[in-house]
């Protein structure tokens, strides 16, 4: 065979210049994301680069995008670049951690969020408490802490569960709205019976008609999942817990507990006025149930205002029913800075314009609640993020009193080593929801699976 | 014997290495080096985020003899390739023969039975999620005009699997397609020597299709329990391991422990110990393959 050179050195030549060019984009995409930092300019004044990543809708995603560029106009020595995460955030952010390629700032799972600061791998902001009144003041829930007393990172906005419901569904029923002021909630039983009342069979008879059939619902009285966000309020209401006080001891088989439950269970499988998990699978997301009246009543945190109000129905926000004490339970996403960041002067710059809200107008369509207490408590100030006409007049009391007087932390943000202990918990809670097993046997049965993943409870304040 | 290599040969052999380097590069950098890596990584205790400590084969001790989720989801994932294995190389072989067929509008089944691998894995679940729902769903309504009792498919603890397996056969179109090509490949003078020695259609099929098939399936078999091995999108999109684990597949699981959990040392033994699995079941059916592997052109 004869060898050709004059074909082989092109194409040698094409391929070092592919090489070259991939090496090239490859090292500058890693070294931006890297310490996020520009390479300091002699001489002319020194532009820090920063990277923020994210995460959420693309209603989101443009909110965000618009706060980033505003800031980067009103900040001439700080430039942002915002990364978006469509899918798995968990699965990124642990890649890029496992990697070291952090960004600056970032948003981060609020168990993430906990397990990291106590790491060390998040920003200590106690010595930039002082001179930033803003952190300071901010709902007690929505602090972070590494060690008491150290604060390593805050809710993005500060999140409750509430009870949203169709208006017009009351109305045709005759029944009086469900309460929204956290004093006169509503008991279990007086829940039960409206629930019951608005859950309908294929001929019109409610759940509490003789000769209903529970097989062909057309209409729910109320609906909720398995996950924490569903059940923690509740058991929060009965004086439950997943684990006693200091978080080392299995407490969910205790009698408060198994009562709530139980109670959840009965809605699906006595009272027929939920939808199985299984039967949920063929349900539209919480808004559109409620607008299509295939459900009266259901449970969702504060951000699906932005849902809610998107839709053309009637819709009113209620304080959730109480077992003894009303209960809510706040659930929120954190925001963080690195401790592997390089300028956290400029970081922190950031982070307070990234949830403020003069700048995004996330507040006002109904995403978000601020974080900041003088939100809640100058009456201009509170005027200011909820006049976009998305909030109606009871939020104040069903989702902001309710918020800074009756809600309780979610484990996810209070238990260390809540990723193991959620996956652990998810096949009994499906016992329990599929009705395969008494509940009292389930709880019991999980304590040997729960008690060795305990490992107490991160700082609080 | 050693062969030396001069001149002409010498020369061809550096460019071709040369010529060859990208992919040996990009063998070493993007597959080697992640093994290697991958195997340090399962002798430490390491969650993402804290500091790696170096305890030995401390993982795989821990796995083998006090993980009851281990255990748990490699029984799941070999009952489901019991299933899935054997279920997809007789239905492909099965319809690889009728598509073998001379008939009107060949290449419409051909077409219509290819459809279903090319249709995105995650499409496919999400249909297969439809079919399955227990009131609105595409079969229970098939079962229910046909009088016969409905199911609760993946969303029940014993039918999940069984579910999943049948969803599965659905998918065998590259099966099928290999399966095809290589009956097309059986010399013909074969079955004419069967039709004059007086034989019918399943001397054929026994004498002549299976045993020249033999490769074929031996090759198809290795890979369907390669890849029922790690199979983790049914898992990951459809039941996250649900109900109470029955269709915790042992490749979600992994993932689960390295990305949910972030027990990333721990995840990494995990995987070690499929690869190790899944080697030994290769050589194991490598080594019985000279039993009823049949080559042309080579005697027994």
């Amino acid at each position: 065979m004869r060898f050709r050179l004059g074909l082989a050195l092109p194409m040698i030549l094409a391929l070092a210049v592919f090489a070259a060019a991939c090496t090239g984009g490859s090292g500058g995409g890693s070294s931006e994301s890297g310490g996020g930092s520009s390479s300091p300019a002699a001489g002319k004044e020194e532009v820090v680069k920063l990277k923020f990543l994210y995460w959420g809708s693309n209603e989101e995603k443009k909110a965000v995008e618009s706060m980033i560029k505003s800031f980067n106009e009103s900040h001439s020595n700080i430039q942002v670049v915002g990364e978006h995460v469509p899918g798995d955030y968990n699965t990124k952010i642990n890649t890029l951690m496992a990697s070291n390629e952090l960004p600056d700032v970032a948003y981060l799972p609020d168990a993430l969020a906990s397990q990291w600061g106590i790491e060390g791998r998040l920003l200590d902001f106690t010595p930039y408490m002082d001179e930033n009144q803003d952190l300071k003041n901010r709902v007690p829930l929505s602090f972070y802490y590494s060690e008491p007393g150290k604060p390593a990172g805050f809710s993005t906005a500060a999140e409750v569960m509430v009870l949203y419901y169709n208006k017009d569904l009351f109305d045709e029923a005759g029944l009086p709205y469900p309460p929204a002021e956290a004093d006169k909630a509503w008991t279990w039983e007086e829940f039960v019976e409206v629930a019951r009342k608005l859950t309908k069979d294929s001929s019109g008879r409610t759940a509490l008609d003789d000769g209903f059939d529970p097989n062909n619902i057309v209409q729910f009285g109320f609906s909720f999942d398995s996950d924490r966000a569903s059940w923690g309020p509740f058991l929060a209401s009965n004086g439950g817990d997943i684990t006693d006080e200091t978080g080392t001891q299995y407490a969910l088989n205790s009698p408060e507990a198994v009562e709530v439950f139980q109670a959840l269970q009965d809605l699906v499988f006595k009272y027929h006025v939920s939808p199985s998990l299984v039967q949920q699978q063929n349900l539209p997301n919480n808004n559109i149930r409620l607008q299509t009246r295939k459900v009266a009543m259901v449970i969702d945190g504060t951000w699906s205002l932005l849902d809610m109000s998107q839709t053309d129905m009637n819709f009113g926000i209620g304080v959730l029913p109480k077992f003894k004490e009303p209960k809510t339970m706040y659930i929120a996403g954190a925001s963080v800075i690195f401790s592997t960041t390089k300028y956290p002067k400029e970081a922190i710059e950031f982070y307070k314009y990234h949830n403020n809200p003069q700048q995004v107008d996330l507040y006002k369509i109904g995403l978000w609640m601020p974080v900041e207490l003088k939100y809640y408590e100058d009456p201009q100030l509170i005027e200011s993020w909820t006049n976009g006409g998305v909030h109606p007049p009871e939020f104040k009391t069903a989702a902001m009193d309710y918020l800074l007087n009756n809600a309780v932390i979610s484990p996810s943000a209070s238990l260390k080593n809540w990723p193991d202990i959620k996956t652990k918990m998810q096949p009994a809670l499906d016992k329990i929801f599929t009705n395969a097993q008494p509940v009292q046997e389930v709880l019991d049965e999980l304590a040997a699976d729960l008690q060795p993943l305990l490992q107490g409870k991160y700082p609080s304040e | 014997m050693v062969k030396k290599y001069t001149g002409l040969a010498r020369l061809e052999r550096n460019w071709g290495i040369l010529f060859a380097l990208p992919a040996i590069l990009g063998l070493c950098v993007f597959t080697v080096g992640p093994v290697v890596g991958s195997f340090l990584i399962s002798l430490t205790d390491w969650d993402i985020g804290s500091t790696a400590k170096f305890i030995g084969f401390g993982n795989y001790k821990t796995i083998l003899t006090e993980d009851p989720l281990f255990t748990k989801s490699l029984s799941v994932t070999v009952y489901y390739a019991m299933g899935s294995v054997p279920l997809g190389l007789m239905l492909a072989f099965l319809v690889a023969m009728l598509l073998n067929q001379k008939v009107r509008g060949l290449s419409v089944f051909r077409t219509i039975f290819y459809m279903p691998t090319i249709v995105p894995a995650l499409a496919n679940n999400f249909l297969w999620m439809w079919m399955f729902n227990p009131d609105f769903g595409l079969l229970n309504t098939f079962l229910k005009m046909a009088g016969l009792p409905t199911s609760q498919w993946v969303y029940s603890e014993s039918t999940a699997i069984p579910s999943l397996i049948m969803m599965s056969a659905w998918g065998m179109g590259n099966t099928m397609i290999i399966f095809l090509a290589g009956l097309q490949g059986v010399p013909t003078h074969l079955y004419e020597a069967v039709a004059i020695d007086g034989g019918n259609a399943w001397h054929k099929f026994w004498h002549i299709t299976v045993p020249s098939m033999t490769p074929i399936i031996f090759f198809n078999l290795i890979m369907a329990l390669i890849r029922t091995f790690q199979v983790f999108n049914e898992a990951y999109v459809m039941t996250q391991g649900g109900p109470n684990n029955a269709t915790l597949f042992y490749v979600f699981y992994l993932y689960r422990t390295a990305f949910t959990e972030t027990h990333i040392g721990y995840a990494a033994a995990l995987a070690w110990i499929l690869f190790v699995i899944i080697m030994v079941l290769t050589y194991v059916i490598f080594k019985t393959s000279d039993k009823w592997v049949h080559y042309e052109g080579r005697s027994n």
